[in-house]
């Protein structure tokens, strides 16, 4: 556990020594907010749970829990996702 | 919208899945890169659009799940072929249609011109038609450059003539030559005097040229000559030895008198209309002409309208179509005699009319004793009007021979 902590920052510290763009390199989940009522997700690994109150969405680091009313995902590919409805809050869970 | 347009005619599917774990079904679909939009939970399931192709592609997906999947709805351009596959006729007509687009897009159907100000549309358009260019003649057989030709040779006031096809439009656009608009002939330098035009006294004459053959206060009638256009060359013994032949040019204004008389009947016919027009309406094709109702009536006095309208396409191809209304509206008519103010009002009103006229015409009106009578059948407004005008107008002059002395040339060759 140790060790793979240690990693993850000197990952980190290389990427920030090389100027390197975190989300290519460390794989970091990507999260646009327009407004309260458009959110884009880059950089995930897929859905746990999807329902009109509460979307979560697991990334390679934490998870992601949106809460809002009327949640609902315009589209859905590969690397990106777009929530539309009205967000209520946005938490990373470890 | 173009992404609309693309996943319509690609055909689309909304499916629900249900079961252990849809979400797992969402994941593994985005894994395999299968692109899903308009997600909504429904009550423990999703429902989600996909491409046609996308979901040929889904069945190992929904097999590995295990989840339930239902399709809800089909749109699309694959869907709607495939139910109207049947309808032989329908495609016949869309092909028929594309192909009759295709041979009437070969045609010219409108001639239009821009620039054009004395020359009329109408005009040009006769003579382009002499020369075969008429609407609904074949694209092909435009030749620009040949119009351009014709008209620039035919017309000499048109400077500029482009012509060109602009899709189905012939398009001409032509500068005309202003100047041509006033008259640039000469006039001629025939001689001629000056005489009156009507009887009246001299008020006032300024000449520019020729000779004045009357004075301020002179009494002249209608064809006396005022200025003269013989100017005399004499020599020192005052005699005439030459005559000058000149164009005379006066202003010669003289007081004239003008009777004026204007009469209106006192009696007239007031129409009032029924009610029950009739109406026709009718529709003619080249020969045959169907009509809608019928313009039977027995009424006594009646007045008949009609309307009638040629269809075109575009601006100027006339179709052998025309449509149109005939109205017959019946009236009754009882005599009416005017009121004395009525007449009244009407007889001045015609004779201020006048009177603006002949001042717009330059003629100033000094006094008049017009009057207006009231008999029992008509009424008039009469008088003489006393006016200021100029009365010169022109006339041939007269061309005398000199009568030439024989000493004259004795005189010349003794020196």
């Amino acid at each position: 556990m140790k060790r793979e902590a240690e990693k993850e920052s000197l990952k980190e510290r290389l990427a920030a020594a090389a100027n390197m763009p975190k989300d290519v390199v460390l794989g970091a989940p990507v999260v646009t907010i327009l407004g309260t009522g458009e959110m884009c997700i880059e950089n995930y690994r897929g859905i746990l749970e999807y329902t009109d109150l509460l979307i979560r969405v697991q990334t390679k680091g934490p998870q992601i829990r949106l809460h809002g009313k009327e949640l609902q995902i315009e589209y859905y590919t590969n690397d990106e996702m777009k929530i539309t409805g009205r967000i209520e809050s946005l938490e990373y869970i470890k | 919208m173009i992404q609309k347009i693309i996943r319509f005619l690609r055909g689309y599917v909304k499916i629900r899945i249900a079961g252990y774990s849809p979400e797992r079904f969402l994941n593994l679909c985005s894994y395999h890169q299968i692109y899903l939009w308009g997600l909504s939970p429904c009550e423990n399931s999703y429902e989600m659009y996909l491409s046609l192709s996308a979901f040929r592609r889904l069945r190992p997906i929904v097999r590995k799940t295990h989840v339930h999947l239902t399709v809800v709805q089909r749109a699309g351009l694959p869907f709607l072929l495939r139910r109207y596959r049947r309808r032989k006729l329908f495609f016949v007509g869309f092909l028929l249609c594309v192909s009759l687009l295709y041979v009437y897009s070969g045609f010219i159907w409108d001639i239009h011109f821009e620039g054009n100000e004395k020359w009329t549309d109408e005009v040009l358009l006769e003579f382009l038609a002499e020369k075969d260019v008429t609407p609904h003649m074949r694209k092909k057989e435009v030749d620009c450059a040949g119009i351009v030709r014709d008209i620039r040779k035919e017309y000499n006031d048109i400077v500029w003539v482009s012509a060109s096809i602009d899709g189905s439009r012939l398009r001409i656009q032509i500068k005309e030559n202003d100047d041509t608009f006033e008259t640039t002939a000469k006039e001629e330098e025939k001689p001629n005097d000056l005489v009156a035009a009507e009887d009246g006294v001299i008020t006032q004459i300024v000449t520019r040229a020729g000779t004045p053959q009357v004075h301020i206060g002179d009494q002249v009638k209608k064809g006396d000559i005022l200025v003269s256009g013989r100017v005399d060359v004499m020599n020192d013994a005052g005699e005439v030895t030459d005559y000058q032949y000149k164009q005379a040019d006066a202003d010669v204004y003289a007081d004239t008198q003008m009777e004026y008389e204007d009469t209106m009947d006192v009696s007239y016919r007031q129409k009032t209309y029924g009610k029950p027009s009739k109406y026709q309406v009718f529709l003619q094709i080249g020969r045959w002409r169907f009509t809608i109702g019928s313009l039977k009536n027995s009424y006594k006095e009646k007045e008949v309208f009609s309307a009638e309208h040629q269809m075109k396409l575009g601006e100027n191809f006339y179709l052998p179509v025309t449509y149109g209304k005939y109205e017959v509206k019946p009236y009754t008519s009882a005599e009416k005699k005017h009121t004395e103010k009525e007449i009244q009002d009407e007889l001045s009103e015609n004779f201020i009319q006048f009177s603006k006229e002949l001042q717009e015409k330059g003629i100033q009106i000094q006094e008049n004793s017009v009057k207006i009578h009231i008999d029992q059948n008509s009424a008039s407004a009469k008088g003489i009007l006393y006016l200021n005008q100029k009365i010169a107008e022109k006339a041939d002059t007269e061309i005398l021979e000199i009568e030439r002395k024989n000493e004259d040339e004795s005189l010349g060759t003794d020196n």
